[in-house]
């Protein structure tokens, strides 16, 4: 949120074209999957999801339409950002194109720091929504897409002033509070019940009511209508006195879908004798959410000697709510730096699984001077990766991983956090209801 | 943010027309306060983006004296809102459709009072009802009869023999000329600031520019793929119109060598239009009746269809010069896309490109943070994603198609293009809706390929939001 003395670098983008960009704040670092964006009316904003927690602070934002952006931009930073933005957009009053410092002051309507606060909880949202870190193995839950998607509607419908909606215009693609509720009106009614049911501690009960609240709004401005919205309507309208629901149980209420057993790999093909095994390769990067658990060590391969041939097998763990028919996986396996070549995998229970003659393949692996036994000096290097082809943009970054641990680190705290007796005390930002839902059904779990 | 204090000032009572923080609606403000309360054409010195104080002062004056009415408006959208559930009307964004009139009722009738009832269900029902027949279920009535059928057929007939066409080496020389005159506009496009000048737009239309290019295709002109795949088109220009030999003239405005006379047609559907000149005449208004907003400022349904005889047998199926100019324009801008940001250097991009291009790098960095990317290089194993990469390399098609459809909905209203500024923002909207479209298709695609085979719910009475047309 705004703090006063705060210094803000006001900066018009180097290529000065048309309507040049104009950036607020600094460019942004780190890879892909720690940032959290938002696109709203003339600009994207972005913030470090590795920031701070507790205190996301204000986005970097690339203005590219100043005008439009002139809504929303006082209200985030404060007017003599905004100002700053008409010059620098305008090219006015003298040398703005090198960009200016500055000094945000303290942003004193209330609206502003709601805003400011809203918008980042939206950002985060969306974040999570698409990189959430789900491992079983790690024991991390994963996020009921829909408890958090109808959320992400209610902030959205909250942060209304970031968007910029008009007849013929198209509106923003994070304008979305509308469809966010129609798809997920199915899980409109667990909310409800959660909302309803009595013996709930206060903070999740005002939480839930003003998610239900926002939403109830929101549809109504869009003119949306269906059962769900209707029995929500009807369960916010006889609320005085609160009616006793039947209690629920949470961990029921948001079971997973079907239980969880690592299968064994397939038993040794008689006479097959390990080579060499490794693990790792999993960039979140290179496949859509919900296909591959998010441990690092999710990813194990293992090559065999079957005669005379050289096989490998390659492992990967699946999300919980992999699909089970559709898109393939494909690994990507080289050999001491060599051309990659495809392994296609299947899912079966909870492993994708793939295997292939490595020879066959074109790929040879140095095996010593016999032949038969891998030279103990050069054990052949093996990099196996996980994708999806046609939607993988190409590896990461070497430093990557550290950032993937960080994320996870993230996630587990969070999810702590909203284990706690009172999750929403403390300096932690206040749990996403997903959480707190990801949280109880995991206790049901053990 | 003058408006915002203002409103809050105004107290309570206003919550239909707020937002949840108490602040107007971006509606509110774009439908009610500055067009029927501050009125920028009565005050232009309240129409800047920056008010110093005494405009500032006259404003939140006139929103505080328009307080009152304001309040009424609200407690009618409340009334109207509750109205339009109760007789189960579901189509449009209420705020849209009734925000205005709203204000309207609450002028003439302050707020609602004694039958108020009886005046929100007539005034739902005449919105309902405004557009008056303008709808595809008369469109379909009107072209069923086989006598009109047949009268059409022969109008169209004799329009298309009547066209204008020019020998196949003077209209490519001639759209070839066009397409350079297009790059120096859309360089000045990019001129920042707001002092544009719309000379070199204005020199295009009255240089008929629109029109060369429209004859350059029925003479087939342009070399490119149809130069490729026939042998070259005599007298034609090395490089093509469009100055790159792999490209034919239409960029897909047509699957044809040349475009074809249109047909009558009985029917459409928005999953399997044609390319926009190989539509039938009813496809070509299906697609104006269907995603009109404002239908009631429409011809009616036989005078649409009859003037669209002459239009579809008209260059680029457009009757104004300017909008077919805005085609040469699209045509010129659309080339040099680079969505995918290979940097393939294609000659001659101009600022309007450098504008274009830094809003796809811009996207394609939020669609990477999101997650939703598409490999950038041709992958056969790809599947549907490698298909819309695909559809990537080759943006021209994916820009024309909606170019044109802009523009014929604008020839529909006789609404032109009068200055450079307005082709522009056009332009660069349509720009925006192909990125959008894009987005749209990796979602769905990456929805469908991460639906689980296990039995979900089907989502009740999903709301047809956010819909776009072709």
């Amino acid at each position: 949120m705004p703090e006063a003395g705060q210094d803000i670098q006001v900066t018009r983008a180097e290529d000065g074209t048309v309507d040049g960009t104009v950036r607020v704040g600094d460019e942004p670092a780190g890879p892909d999957f720690t940032r959290a964006v938002l696109d709203v009316a003339g600009a994207v904003l972005t913030w470090p999801v590795l920031g701070a927690p507790g205190a996301p602070g204000l986005p970097t934002a690339h203005v590219h339409d100043a005008g439009r952006a002139q809504q929303w931009l006082w209200a985030l930073y404060g007017e003599r950002v905004a100002d700053a933005v008409h010059d620098c957009a305008t090219g006015t009053p003298s040398g703005a194109s090198a960009g200016v410092t500055v000094a945000v002051e303290a942003v004193e309507a209330v609206e502003a720091t709601t805003l400011a606060g809203g918008a980042a909880r939206l950002a985060f949202g969306h974040w999570a929504s698409r990189w959430w870190p789900a491992s079983y193995m790690e024991g991390t839950a994963g996020l009921e897409p829909g408890v958090l998607g109808l959320e992400l509607a209610a902030l959205t419908h909250r942060c209304h002033q970031l968007f910029d909606t008009a007849f013929d215009d198209q509106p923003e693609p994070d304008d979305c509070a509308a469809e966010l509720i129609a798809e997920h009106q199915t899980a409109l009614d667990l909310l409800v019940r959660w909302w309803l049911a009595p013996s709930q501690p206060a903070d999740t009960a005002r939480h839930l009511d003003s998610v239900l609240r926002l939403i109830d709004d929101a549809a109504d401005s869009a003119g949306l209508d269906g059962p769900a919205l209707r029995h929500l309507r009807a369960s916010l309208d006889q609320d005085q006195p609160r009616p006793a629901g039947t209690p629920v149980d949470l961990g029921t209420l948001f079971a997973r879908p079907r239980g969880y057993a690592l299968a064994a790999g397939e038993p040794l093909t008689a006479g097959s004798r390990v080579i060499t095994r490794g693990t790792g390769g999993n960039d979140w990067r290179r496949y859509p959410p919900g296909f591959v658990d998010a441990a690092e060590d999710a990813v194990s391969w293992t090559v065999r000697a079957v005669g005379a041939r050289r096989r490998i097998e390659v492992e990967v763990v699946a999300d919980v709510a992999a699909p089970t028919a559709g898109a393939a996986l494909v690994a990507e396996v080289r050999v001491d730096g060599d051309r990659a070549v495809r392994v296609p995998l299947v899912l079966r229970d909870d492993l994708w699984t793939g295997r292939a003659d490595l020879s066959s393949l074109g790929l040879d692996l140095d095996l010593g001077p016999d032949r038969g036994l891998p030279s103990a000096a050069m054990p052949p290097r093996i990099e196996v990766g996980v994708l999806l082809p046609g939607f993988d943009p190409g590896p990461g970054a070497p430093g990557d991983a550290a950032h993937r641990d960080a994320v996870r680190a993230l996630a587990r705290q969070r999810l702590a956090a909203a284990a706690r007796p009172s999750p929403y005390a403390g300096a932690f930002p206040e749990p996403f209801l997903a959480e707190i839902a990801a949280v109880a059904a995991v206790e049901e779990d053990f | 943010m003058v408006i915002d204090r203002a409103w809050r000032g105004l107290g309570p009572g206003l919550d239909s027309l707020s937002g949840p923080g108490g602040a107007p609606l971006t509606r509110t403000v774009k439908l009610i306060v500055l067009p029927l309360v501050v009125r920028p054409s009565l005050h232009p010195e309240l129409a800047a983006d920056f008010l110093a104080p005494p405009q500032a002062a006259r404003l939140e004056t006139l929103i505080r004296e328009a307080g009152a009415r304001l309040v009424a408006t609200a407690q009618w959208f409340t009334l109207l809102k509750k109205t339009r559930r109760a007789l189960g009307i579901v189509a449009g964004n209420p705020q849209d459709l009734y925000f205005q009139l709203c204000f309207e009722l609450a002028t003439e009738h302050e707020e609602p009072s004694n039958g108020a009832e009886a005046v929100a269900r007539a005034a739902l029902v005449e919105v309902a009802n405004a557009a008056g027949g303008r709808t595809v279920e008369a469109l379909k009535d009107h072209l069923a009869d086989d006598v009109r059928r047949s009268r059409l057929d022969g109008d169209l007939a004799a329009a298309w023999e009547s066209r204008q066409t020019a020998p196949a080496g003077d209209a490519d020389v001639a759209a070839r000329a066009a397409a350079q005159a297009a790059a120096s506009v859309l360089e000045a496009c990019g001129a920042p600031g707001p002092e544009r000048d719309s000379a070199s737009f204005e020199a295009m239309v009255e240089g008929g520019h629109g029109s060369l290019l429209g004859r350059a295709l029925w003479a087939r002109a342009g070399g490119g793929v149809s130069g490729a795949v026939s042998g070259a088109v005599p007298g034609g220009v090395p490089g093509g119109v469009w100055g790159r030999d792999d490209l034919p003239a239409h960029l897909k405005l047509t699957e044809h060598l040349v475009p074809p006379r249109p047909e009558v047609g009985r029917g459409a559907s928005t999953a399997t239009l044609p390319a926009p000149l190989d539509r039938t005449l009813f496809e070509r208004l299906f697609v104006v009746l269907q995603s009109s907003v404002r239908r009631e400022e429409l011809p009616t349904v036989p005078e649409l269809v009859r003037r669209e005889v002459g239009r579809s047998c008209a260059p680029l199926g457009l009757h104004d010069e300017s909008l077919r100019v805005a085609v040469v324009l699209g045509g010129r801008l659309a080339v040099g896309l680079d969505p995918l940001g290979d940097g393939d250097s294609v000659p001659g991009r101009t600022a309007a490109h450098r504008a274009v291009n830094s809003r796809w790098q811009r996207e394609a960095s939020v669609l990477r943070a999101r997650r939703m990317t598409v490999s950038p290089r041709p992958d056969p194993d790809g599947g549907v994603l490698d298909a819309l990469a695909r559809d990537l390399r080759t943006p021209w098609v994916a820009y024309m198609r909606r170019l044109w459809v802009r523009l014929h909905g604008r020839d529909v209203r006789d609404a032109p293009l009068n200055d450079m500024a307005s082709a522009w923002a056009l332009l660069d909207g349509v720009a925006r809706s192909v990125m959008m479209d894009h987005r749209a298709r990796v979602r769905a695609a990456l929805r469908t390929l991460s639906a689980t085979a296990a039995p979900t719910v089907a989502p009740t009475a999903a709301p047809a939001a956010g819909q776009r047309s072709s």
